[in-house]
């Protein structure tokens, strides 16, 4: 079965997410901010990452550069969650790396959809 | 009047020029050497020296004489025709022994004339001289004044254009302009002891409430904090309380009921009337860009204010868009999660109730793009990727997404477009999101049954009609552009609500939006991005009949001129 890390401060989001991708198959591993984002996806290389923009400690932008210029993880997909505030279209002008870009409120169905799109 | 002075040994002449010119109006002096000659010239200063060609020495007597005196008419009394010539270059005039004494006198008094007039004419020339020097003082102010928006340098260019035209020795403004507090600045020749100094501070304190009369001056000065600018030029010499019987001149620095200050300037020679001229025409001048220069702060002081206002705005933005869409992304999930029966079966009324909740939370979504949009299209950061398109795919991308919608609602949506249509430079997406927009506004407002066109033709500006209450718009548009209508079978619109459509303000407030849901922001929205494509957009209803929505985008000339460049290359 495949790996799936959702690294996002909302608890909510983060249990839809898993409930979702549970139901079809895949297994999840959560993390509530960017430094334990980053250290669990180093610990257990997930095959897919989900990804919230605006996170304390280290935000998404930034763990999303990291991995994708660490060529031990640099094959990883990243789907970015977006709610295309200020703050991140300041950031967006960066080079993230990042797959797939899933703007809030997102659809369910579109996320388990992208996420098979690479995972199937 | 003339004073005249007769240098001869001869007696016999210098009795008959006596007997011509020691009456009134003149004043008749002899010397009979040299040294009486030089020492009358010099208590005397005559108009006319009369040298006797016989004089001893005479020669060396004009050379002296020349450099004492600037203006004094030299005339020589001639006995014979036997003249040096070196002497000659020092005279003005010839008499000869042998002319009668009427002759002798009228070109005396004619000499006279002349010499006063000539004197009268460099009076003249110094004045005029004068004057110019003034004028440049001013006009030279009056640039200065011109190009600052400082109010402390227009205060310093005032007070050293006075200094320039009427040299004071001192002046004290009392200067209300260039910060919070007033100041008083004084401009001085001279070192100002304490003492005087005081007096200073009290007479222009009083200066400046006498201005007031019975009423309350602007501003409230404490005598004892008043703050001092001392600028002396040359400290080593004081002045002392004798600076009172100077002369003096008091002027108010005001425009209207601007009042920026006074000024008192001191000169110990009397001032004349072309000096209280410069002094007042100075005062008045530096008025006007004071006004400005408070204007021009004001403005800046405003602009920081909006500055600010525009940023909290962003930033309300900012937390409009994430903190609201992050709670909504929960709520709409969970209401997916359910609805979906991952959680077990939900019974018909339960679904009608997740559907209802559903639905609002796609509506709230779409407020919150609408706003988000607006909000970046007003602060010009909405980002735009022109390129050259082909209309027909917008139609056809709005078409295949709305159809499902329209079907649903029982409603027909078709297009009826023009083959072969010119591209345009646009942005896809944005046409797309106006063209939507139109779209789904139809199938709102529309009545089961009923039929919802597209239409796509090309036209030349001048055949485009529209209601009067958009003829502006349309009247700014010249060439060729693509027309793109949306004609439905709706409720429409009363013409004048017409223009109120495309009002953001007036569509917050329309009952009927919040009926049939969305923010009433869609057209606003699609106004302006519209205008971003140097198109247009109106419309035309008949109320109960339907409603005709036309948006306008020119024909590209980017491809053409890139076609022709490469045929040039």
């Amino acid at each position: 079965m495949k790996k799936i890390l959702i690294v996002d401060d909302e608890q909510d989001i983060v249990e839809s997410l898993k409930f979702v991708l549970e139901a079809a198959d895949f297994i999840c591993y959560c993390a509530y901010n960017g430094e334990d984002g980053l250290k669990l996806a180093k610990d257990i290389m997930p095959d897919l990452i989900i990804l919230d923009v605006m996170m304390p400690k280290i935000n998404g932008y930034k763990i999303s550069r990291l991995l994708k210029y660490d060529n031990k993880y640099k094959n990883i997909p990243i789907l970015m969650i977006t709610a295309r505030s200020q703050e991140e279209d300041k950031l967006i002008g960066e080079e993230t790396g990042a797959d797939e870009y899933i703007t809030k409120p997102f659809d369910l169905e579109d996320v388990v959809k992208t996420v098979k799109k690479y995972l199937g | 009047m003339g004073k005249i002075l007769f240098v001869s040994n001869r007696l016999e002449k210098i009795q008959q020029y006596a007997g011509i010119f020691d009456k009134k109006p003149y004043e008749f002096f002899t010397a009979s050497d040299e040294n009486s000659a030089l020492e009358t010239v010099d208590i005397n200063n005559p108009d006319i020296i009369i040298f006797d060609s016989d004089f001893n020495n005479l020669k060396h007597l004009l050379k002296n004489l020349k450099s004492m005196t600037t203006s004094t008419s030299f005339i020589l009394l001639v006995k014979d025709e036997k003249i040096e010539y070196d002497i000659t270059k020092y005279i003005n005039v010839f008499l000869t022994d042998e002319m009668s004494e009427t002759l002798i006198s009228s070109i005396i008094s004619a000499n006279l004339k002349t010499k006063h007039s000539l004197e009268q004419l460099s009076d003249t020339n110094k004045n005029l001289a004068d004057s110019l020097y003034r004028l440049n003082v001013l006009y030279s102010t009056s640039s200065q004044f011109a190009g600052s928006l400082d109010k402390e340098k227009l205060v310093d260019y005032m007070i050293e254009g006075l200094d320039k035209s009427l040299s004071f020795d001192l002046t004290c403004t009392l200067a209300f302009c260039t910060e919070k507090e007033p100041v008083l600045l004084l401009n001085s020749l001279y070192e100002i002891s304490d003492e005087l100094l005081s007096a200073l501070k009290l007479r222009t304190v009083l200066n400046y409430k006498s201005l007031f009369e019975d009423k309350n001056p602007p501003f409230e000065i404490d005598i004892d904090t008043l703050k001092i600018v001392k600028t002396v030029k040359y400290p080593a010499n004081r002045f002392t309380f004798t600076l009172f019987q100077y002369d003096n001149m008091f002027a108010p620095i005001s425009l209207g009921d601007n009042f920026f200050g006074c000024i008192e300037i001191f000169k110990e020679t009397p001032f004349t009337s072309d000096d209280a001229t410069c002094f007042q025409t100075i005062a008045q001048q530096v008025s006007l860009p004071l006004k400005s220069a408070t204007l021009y702060q004001e403005i800046k002081e405003t602009n920081l204010k909006l500055e600010k206002l525009e940023r909290l705005k962003s930033e309300f933005i900012s937390i409009v868009s994430h903190e609201l869409r992050t709670p909504l992304t929960a709520i709409k999930n969970s209401l997916d999660i359910l609805s979906g029966g991952k959680c077990g079966e939900i019974n018909d009324s339960g679904q009608k109730f997740l559907s209802m909740a559903q639905r609002n939370v796609q509506r709230l979504a779409g407020i919150i793009n609408d706003l988000l949009d607006l909000s970046k299209i007003e602060a010009g950061k909405m980002d735009y990727h022109f390129a050259n398109m082909d209309i027909h795919s917008v139609i056809d991308y709005v078409k295949s997404s709305l159809s499902v919608v329209a079907k649903e609602k029982g409603l027909n949506l078709i297009s009826e477009e023009t083959p072969d249509l010119p591209e345009i430079y646009a942005d896809s997406q944005r046409l797309e999101q106006v063209l939507t927009n139109l779209v789904s506004n139809a199938i709102k407002f529309t009545p089961e049954g009923k039929t919802i066109i597209i239409r796509s033709h090309l036209a030349d500006a001048s055949q485009l009609n529209a209601p009067n209450c958009f003829k502006n718009d349309i009247n700014k548009l010249s060439g060729k552009y693509i027309v793109v209508g949306v004609e439905d079978q709706g409720i429409g619109i009363a013409e004048k609500d017409l223009l109120r459509a495309f009002d953001k303000f007036a569509q917050i407030e329309n009952s009927l939006s919040r009926k049939v849901g969305g923010s009433g922001l869609g057209l606003p929205i699609a106004k302006q991005l519209l205008q971003a494509h140097n198109g247009a957009i109106w419309c035309d209803s008949e109320l109960n009949k339907g409603s005709r929505f036309y948006f306008a985008i020119p024909v590209s000339t980017v491809g053409a001129e890139a076609e022709k460049n490469l045929i040039l290359n």
